[in-house]
This record gives structure tokens, C-alpha cells and sequence, in this order.
């Protein structure tokens, strides 16, 4: 699209935007300091409009909420973009100096009227209309999306739609005003800048690229593979068949990988599993050797979070017995393969990566430490944001500043397809998944805390009143969901928080795996599977099955006061 | 804001000229140009409430002095911030607010530092002036797990409550009663638990007393923050990239250390401006949680997981993964990474893959 996949807008600027357009995201949830800032822009005076299925806090605070049916994203923002160009509010000027191909994009959209949206989305043509006039004729807006966006057959087609509506106004390569993915874990940002791709080296060059092939070997003094690797969802649909042995540092596949029951299948036919982890979980079972690993507050190294920003991770504490720090087991493990690694630090293999990737060049441990000294002093903020090439670069606040960064913005024409998994008469309910804001991801840090715990102590679905009533079922009634692929057992919470037709499960809860439910299909692109829509039913549970209604779960989980204290 | 845009006229504070732009404050000139004023109701975060009246400052040809945090700057003003009557003012302001707090650093200092008291200190304000009955009421049955209110050493700066309305935006504690009596609380006096708070702590950040603490430091009877040694590290949650300081007290587990507390920098140099949200300031205990792995495990003939050396783990685990390239080819492994993990791990599981592996099926769970 423009070229780099990242925020192209800082955290900081999100207080003077004008406009907040927060699409498939949950803010004051998943992201709640990006939300404190969102809610600082309203205070001032800024417009918001948010787009979900669900009553999401922000919704309270925002002037519209779009309550959009699940998997119609792609309707929502045509309709837009064909509200911005029959009305003539899209930016020339950009579109002529830094875009490609908008020709077809206008051709593309034109079938896409807010009247026959509304019939699709369930969203209002008058809401649409006023979304998209307000977003193209102000300045400063921005938008900000999450895996509301990206978690569905249909994701890359998403996230395309919102960059012709961005590429359309011209609201790239300004302050406040740009395209947002806001990231769902701490290192997201530099995992993927880091190159635990399989398509990239550190630094998004190529696998398949002589160039880069020829730049690494060199730097590390043997041949590599020119192929380039199965990214997460085929591994783990090849788990048993192609893939016969796995490493696995620090996530619980078992518990997060969706359509987990064929997984586990599949899991028992590997050959050699190795585990590297600071807590016992899921996928145990099918270790075969389990390396005891360190959280961030036991390690040195960097964070990229969302914007860019490179941070520093410092060692607080040591680790229990004798765990390690992770970076020096895999030395540990390198070298017992047959390496020779030689790192004394966490510090010098950042070096070698800045070495590699130049958009990491400028910045070092001594330098983040060096300068964070003194943040406070010169008004700057700590952390440094790629790209950052040289000692004395200052890094990038926003990106694509003076032009798109590849060169010419790309429009790409997106055509709605319908969900994979329409309902039917046996699964009548579009199931989606998510976060909340009182534990992450497989709660192996938060299910150990007691306030997550007193907030909430076990997973639940949210049904609307209507669904509820012709199923017989209650408000904290003890009912089963399935889907095609599994069902899973949790509490109902009855409410006008979801639209109706629609169900919402959390995704933290062990017990009751909301991934036993979900589909492994995928986005045909990024193979990022549907998490956010699949068909599923609920029913209530007989009160005898009810009484024992959490029998796998085999979490250490205190109630109040516990041994906290 | 940069008076070098929007620059607005000039003052002058003890002396110095100083250029400020349309709509700072005299504090706000005074930050930049590194004269210090003493606050207690301030935070750059919230909007000046001017309620604590410690920041008063004198202005040439006013006849009252006026709160340096909410009178804005204007061309030609001549400030004196350093005088005897400023001085005499905050010294009795200070005694004042004594006698109606506890000057014992001992009783009123359980865990975060108290600001009165250093600032009564620093001023030199007398603390002998006898102590007021307490009239405020505290929440003794509030049953959440965090946060604490000592009605004893509160000062009705009302940071907590224009905090939680401000910026948090969910309006859980408000000030409650009248006169003496005023206290912070919420509606019906109900526990946290039960209004639309979000345990983000906030409250606790902002005060400048301590009476707004954190529960579990003072259960577990921790030492004083003071005492405490802050890492400044990242939060290891979602993808803002929190700032965030690790208190820790370094003699606990013989030597090995403990995070007692997380507290966040001062607003203004990170990301975050100084906030954090439930699970980056209080969801700690999993660092030290029993739960923990503490020993390398090689799954025996049996099927079963025993306790190993690391030298045995590693050399099990390299010869494992050896076998299956052996048997299936390089690209018969599959490494998966974690977005939870440092770039240098990251970066190290590729080149694992990579280097010595020879193969690019190598991933993190990054969907977005």
C-alpha cells in the first residue's frame, strides 16, 4: 500500500487529532493508554466515530458508533469511498503526485451505495454519508484499527479499503492524520522488524531476494535457504504432516492457534517438540524438552511497540532457580547444534541485527540509555522510532512525510466477499472473539493476579436479549456453545452489547478454549485466520451438567486474597 | 508548547526575561526556565484547579497573590516567586495543612513518599501547630484488591478525582460531604469494585501524600518506596509500549530481588505521559508466582517429564531437533517465535532457524 507496515502516526499525536475514525478496535480494552489519549482528543473537541458490532466503551464517549454486522467491513468503507467521490471530496492534488491506480478504485466502488450498504451492514446510508464527509473534509483525522480489521477471511481486502479512503483524502504523511494498526502485544512491531518472518531477514529484506540471500550469508558464514517459510497458520495446519519437529519460545499454540482440536491431533504425531517458556501451559504436553525462560522483568533488550518506538527492557530482578534469560539460552541451544555464537550481551546482539537491518542503524543500547537520561530535560520522549540510520538521527515521529514511502501510494480495488461461514439453521449465531481488559492473551500472567481474577473469574458469552429469549436462556445462565469444529462451556451474559444475530466470547479462559470454536480459514493473503466471524449456536445446560461446569480447568487460580496476600 | 511558535509576549520572573506562548501559565514558563515552584494540586495531565494554593506567586500592582498553575502568562507581568512573603505565605499554608495530617513520618509514610511532608521540610514550615479530630471518612469496607484510601493523610487536592474524570474519563470517585467533613468517595460510599472504575491506579499515581496507595505493598507490609530501587523498563502487555518503573527490593529473596510494586516515570517524557492501565501497574505477582518454571525437563522413556541439567536439556533438545532434519529434511522444523519476547530473542530464533537449522519456516504470533 505505502510501504511499511506499522503505525504511521505516533501515540502522542493522537491527542491533537480532529477526527478519530477507530474501526474493529476496542481501545479502552485492548489498548487502554491509546484510549486515555482518544478520550483527551474528544475532551478537546475532536469528533469520533466507531465502527463495531459490539457497545464498546468508546462508544459512550463517541459521537456516532457505526454498529456494523460482523465480516461487512469491506461494504462500510466502499460505501465511503463512494460517498467521498460522488460528492467530490477527495484530494486531488495528493492523489496525482503520490498515488497509483485510483481509476480503478473509483470503477470498483461505484455498486457500493450507502442504501445498498445499509441493507449489508445494518449501518444507516445517513451515517455513512456523515462518517465519510466528516473524515475526508478534516484535516487532522486519523484512523486506528486493530484485529477487528485484520481477523477475517477477508482482512488484507480491509485493510486495503481503509488505504484507498486514506490515499483518497490525502491524510498520509501528516501529523494526527494517517493509517493506524494499533498492535496487539508489546514486541509485535519488532518481532516482525526483527525478522521472525518467514519471508524476511531483519529489517524486511527479502528470503527469495540474491541481494539480501548474499548479505546474510556473508554476514553469518554459511548458505541459506532461498525458499521462503510457511508463516504461522500453514505451519501449524502442517503441524504432524510436512512439519515433524517444532521450537517454541513463548506462546501456548495449544490455547491461541484457532481450530485448536485438529491441532492437537496433529500435535501428537511430531516427532521432537522443545518448549521455552516461564510457565507451565498447553502445550506441555506434547514437550519433549522444556527450557525454564525469564519474564521482562529478569532481562535485558528492546521492545518496538506500536509506533515505532524501540524501548529499553532492563533486568529488575533474577530469575527463579535455575531459569535463564531467554537470549542466552538460545545461544545455549545454537551452540549445542554446533554454532559458535559468541554474544557476552543482549546488547551485542542488538549490534548485530542494527548491523543488518538499517532502519535500526542509528539506535543502541548505550545510545536509549544514554539519552533516556535526559528525555525529561530536553522535553523529548524516551525510546527512539525506526527508521533511524545513524548515530544521529532523531528517527521518524510520522511516516511517509513529503510523499508515500514506496514511491507511489498503491490503490487496491476490493470487492466484498461474503463470510466462509455463513450461518444456517444448525448454526444460527455469527461468533466473534476478543480481548478485555482485566487479562491478555492466555492469561498465564493475569490469571495469576488477583484484581483480573475478582473482575473476572471465568469466561462468559454475551447474547442479545432476543437470541437469549427463543433459546430459553438466561442472564448468567450455565450454556454451551458450538460450532462445527467444538463446543465449550461458559456463563451467559445477557445484553444489549452485542447486536442481535451476533455472540462475543473472550479469548483468555483455558477452561473454555474460545479457539476449540473458531475456523482455521484464512485470509488468502496473510493466511490470518477468521477469529472475529464464524457460525456457532448456544444452548442452555441442564442444571446437572451445569454444577461441574469448568471440569479441565487445571489452573492454580486463587480467589480473593489468596496467597497474594 | 514551543514558544518559538505562537510566541506571545515576554515576562519576567526574579529577574530574568522570559518569552512564553498564548496560553501558558506562569508555571509553565517557570518549568521551562528551571525556576521551581512548589505544587501539590498540579498535574501537567490535568486541567489547573488552583485549589492548593501552594504555588501562590506575587505579581507587580496586584494586590493578592495569584496560583501560579492557573493564571495565565501575560505580556509585561513581572513575577517574583522567591520572597519573604511568599515564603511566610507557604510556610504557614504548609503548618496549616499540618494540622490536619500527620507530621509523623513514621505513621504517615507506608508507602509512597508524602510530598507535604518533604515540602514542609524543604520550607521549613513549623509542624507544631496541634492536629485538627479527623472528620473525614474512609471506605474501610472497600473490598478491592488495589487501592487503598487513608482518609487520615488526605489533602483534598482532588488530584485522584480529576484524574479519574480527566483523563481515566469514567468518573468512579468524586468529592463526597461538605465542610470538614469533604472526603474522597464514591457514589453511596460503594466499593470500587461496584462503580465504573478500572483499577487503573491513576489515583495512586497522582497523589502527592500517599493517601491514594496501593493495597498489596501494604498488606504484605513492603518496605517504603523510598527504600525500593526503580528499574525503568517496558511494560510487557500490549503494543503501546508503556514506560514504566520496576520497585524493587533488592535484599528480598536472598539477594536475588523482588518486584514489590510498579510505579509509572513522571508525565511528560514517555509515551504513555505517565499513565498506566490495570494489568501494567498492578498485574506483577506473576513474576514471582509459584507457578514458575525453575528446572529444565527432558521427557523420559516412560513419557514422562523428569528434572534435568541444562547441559543434559540442551544437549537433548540440539540432538532432537538434529534427528528430525536428518529424517525429514531441514524444512521439516518449524520455529515459532514470540512477540512477547525481546527483538534480540527474536532476532536470535531466526538466526537459529536461519543459521543453524537452514530453514525460513520461522514465525510469531503477529497477525495484525
Amino acid at each position: 500500500m505505502f510501504g511499511a507496515g506499522a503505525m504511521t502516526n505516533s501515540i502522542g499525536e493522537i491527542r491533537d487529532a480532529d477526527f478519530l475514525f477507530v474501526i474493529g478496535s476496542n481501545t479502552s480494552e485492548a489498548h487502554p493508554i491509546i484510549a486515555m489519549e482518544m478520550k483527551r482528543a474528544v475532551r478537546d473537541g475532536a469528533t469520533m466515530v466507531v465502527a463495531d458490532p459490539r457497545k464498546i466503551w468508546m462508544t459512550s464517549i463517541a459521537n456516532r458508533h457505526l454498529q456494523i454486522a460482523p465480516g461487512s467491513d469491506v461494504w462500510l468503507l466502499n460505501a465511503m469511498a463512494h460517498v467521498i467521490i460522488e460528492e467530490g471530496l477527495t484530494d486531488q492534488a495528493f492523489i496525482d503526485a503520490h498515488t497509483e491506480d485510483f481509476d480503478q478504485v473509483i470503477e470498483a466502488v461505484k455498486a457500493y451505495t450507502p442504501e445498498a450498504a445499509e441493507e449489508v451492514t445494518g449501518v444507516s446510508a445517513e451515517d455513512i454519508r456523515w462518517t465519510a464527509r466528516k473524515y475526508a473534509t478534516t484535516e487532522k483525522a486519523g484512523i486506528y484499527y486493530t484485529l477487528g480489521i485484520t481477523e477475517h477471511t477477508h482482512g488484507t481486502d480491509n485493510v486495503y479499503a481503509l488505504a484507498n479512503l486514506v490515499l483518497m483524502t490525502g491524510h498520509l504523511g501528516k501529523p494526527s492524520s494517517g493509517m493506524n494498526p494499533l498492535r496487539g502485544q508489546n514486541n509485535v512491531q519488532g518481532a516482525n522488524d526483527s525478522g521472525a518472518t518467514p519471508i524476511f531477514y531483519p529489517g524486511y529484506q527479502r528470503v527469495d531476494d540474491p541481494v539480501a540471500q548474499a548479505k546474510f550469508e556473508e554476514a553469518w558464514g554459511c548458505e541459506l535457504s532461498p525458499d521462503p517459510g510457511m508463516n504461522l497458520n500453514v505451519m501449524m495446519k502442517a503441524v504432524g504432516k510436512s512439519i515433524k519437529g517444532l521450537f517454541v519460545m513463548g506462546e501456548d499454540i495449544v490455547l491461541s492457534e484457532p481450530n485448536v482440536s485438529r491441532l492437537e491431533e496433529a500435535m501428537n504425531d511430531l516427532e521432537f517438540v522443545v518448549l521455552q517458556d516461564a510457565f507451565v501451559n498447553e502445550t506441555f504436553r506434547y514437550a519433549n524438552v522444556v527450557f525454564p525462560a525469564s519474564v521482562f522483568a529478569e532481562k535485558e533488550g528492546v521492545f518496538t511497540n506500536s509506533e515505532r518506538r524501540v524501548q529499553r527492557v532492563r533486568k529488575a530482578v533474577d530469575p527463579p532457580g535455575q531459569a535463564r534469560e531467554d537470549w542466552q539460552i538460545l545461544i545455549q541451544l545454537a551452540n549445542a547444534a554446533g554454532a559458535n555464537w559468541t554474544y557476552a550481551s543482549s546488547a551485542e546482539v542488538y549490534d548485530e541485527l542494527a548491523s543488518l537491518a538499517p532502519q535500526y542503524a542509528g539506535i543502541s543500547h548505550a545510545r536509549l540509555d544514554r539519552e533516556a537520561a535526559t528525555a525529561a530535560a530536553r522535553g523529548a520522549k524516551t525510546g527512539l522510532q525506526w527508521p533511524c540510520r545513524t548515530d544521529t538521527d532523531e528517527g521518524a515521529v510520522y511516516l511517509h512525510q513529503g510523499g508515500v514511502m514506496r514511491g507511489k501510494g498503491l490503490f487496491q480495488p476490493v470487492a466484498y466477499r461474503p463470510p466462509v461461514e455463513p450461518t444456517d439453521e444448525q448454526y444460527g449465531l455469527v461468533l466473534s472473539t476478543g480481548r478485555t481488559l482485566y487479562h491478555y492473551n492466555c492469561a498465564t500472567q493475569t490469571r495469576r493476579e488477583s484484581g483480573s481474577h475478582i473482575k473476572q473469574p471465568e469466561a462468559f458469552v454475551e447474547i442479545h436479549p432476543a437470541d437469549a429469549r427463543t433459546r430459553g436462556i438466561s442472564d448468567q445462565d450455565q450454556v454451551r456453545v458450538f460450532t462445527r469444529r467444538g463446543e465449550i462451556q461458559v456463563r451467559a451474559i445477557v445484553s444489549r452489547q452485542v447486536r442481535r444475530g451476533s455472540i462475543w466470547i473472550p479469548l483468555h479462559f483455558g477452561e473454555a478454549r474460545a479457539n476449540l470454536l473458531t475456523t482455521d480459514e484464512g485470509d488468502p493473503i496473510t493466511q490470518t485466520a477468521s477469529y472475529k466471524v464464524c457460525a456457532a449456536d448456544v444452548a442452555k445446560l441442564d442444571s446437572a451438567t451445569a454444577d461441574n461446569v469448568f471440569p479441565g480447568c487445571h489452573y492454580a487460580v486463587d480467589g480473593p486474597g489468596g496467597h497474594h496476600g | 508548547m514551543n514558544p518559538a511558535n505562537g510566541h506571545a509576549g515576554k515576562v519576567t520572573l526574579q529577574g530574568r526575561e522570559l518569552p512564553f506562548a498564548a496560553g501558558e501559565t506562569i508555571l509553565d514558563v517557570a518549568k521551562r526556565a528551571g525556576v521551581d515552584i512548589p505544587t501539590l494540586c498540579h498535574d501537567p495531565r490535568l486541567e489547573p484547579a488552583g485549589a492548593c494554593r501552594t504555588c501562590l506567586v506575587e505579581v507587580d500592582g496586584w494586590r493578592r497573590m495569584p496560583p501560579a498553575c492557573a493564571t495565565k502568562a501575560a505580556d509585561g507581568m513581572v513575577i517574583t516567586s522567591e520572597s519573604p512573603k511568599v515564603e511566610r505565605h507557604r510556610q504557614t499554608l504548609l503548618s496549616l495543612y499540618l494540622t490536619d495530617h500527620p507530621t509523623d513520618r513514621e505513621a504517615s509514610e507506608k508507602g509512597a513518599p508524602d510530598q507535604l511532608l518533604d515540602m514542609a521540610e524543604q520550607f521549613a514550615a513549623p509542624t507544631d501547630w496541634g492536629r485538627m479530630p479527623l472528620q473525614r471518612s474512609g471506605r474501610p469496607t472497600d473490598t478491592n484488591p488495589y487501592i487503598h484510601f487513608d482518609e487520615d493523610t488526605c489533602i483534598l487536592c482532588a488530584r485522584c478525582t480529576r484524574y479519574c474524570d480527566e483523563v481515566e474519563g469514567v468518573q468512579a470517585i468524586t468529592l463526597a460531604n461538605r465542610g470538614i467533613q469533604t472526603t474522597i468517595s464514591t457514589v453511596d460510599a460503594l466499593g470500587l469494585l461496584d462503580t465504573t472504575c478500572e483499577l487503573c491506579g491513576g489515583c495512586i499515581d497522582v497523589c502527592p501524600t500517599g493517601a491514594m496507595g496501593e493495597k498489596k505493598p501494604l498488606v504484605r507490609k513492603d518496605k517504603p518506596e523510598r527504600e525500593l530501587t526503580k528499574v525503568r523498563s517496558t511494560c510487557n502487555f500490549c503494543g503501546v509500549g508503556c514506560q514504566l518503573d520496576l520497585n524493587v527490593d533488592p535484599d528480598a529473596r536472598e539477594g536475588h530481588g523482588r518486584v514489590v510494586k510498579v510505579t509509572s516515570p513522571a508525565p511528560g517524557s514517555t509515551t504513555n505521559d505517565g499513565n498506566l492501565c490495570v494489568k501494567g501497574r498492578f498485574a506483577y505477582d506473576f513474576v514471582h508466582h509459584e507457578d514458575r518454571l525453575t528446572t529444565p525437563l527432558v521427557r523420559d522413556a516412560n513419557g514422562d517429564l523428569q528434572e534435568a541439567t541444562w547441559d543434559e536439556a540442551l544437549a537433548a533438545a540440539a540432538s532432537g531437533l538434529q534427528g528430525v532434519v536428518d529424517r525429514h529434511g531441514n524444512d521439516g522444523l518449524g520455529f515459532v517465535s514470540s512477540s512477547r519476547c525481546t527483538m534480540e530473542e527474536n532476532f536470535l530464533v531466526q538466526k537459529l532457524s536461519r543459521q543453524v537449522f537452514r530453514t525460513n519456516n520461522v514465525h510469531q504470533c503477529a497477525a495484525t
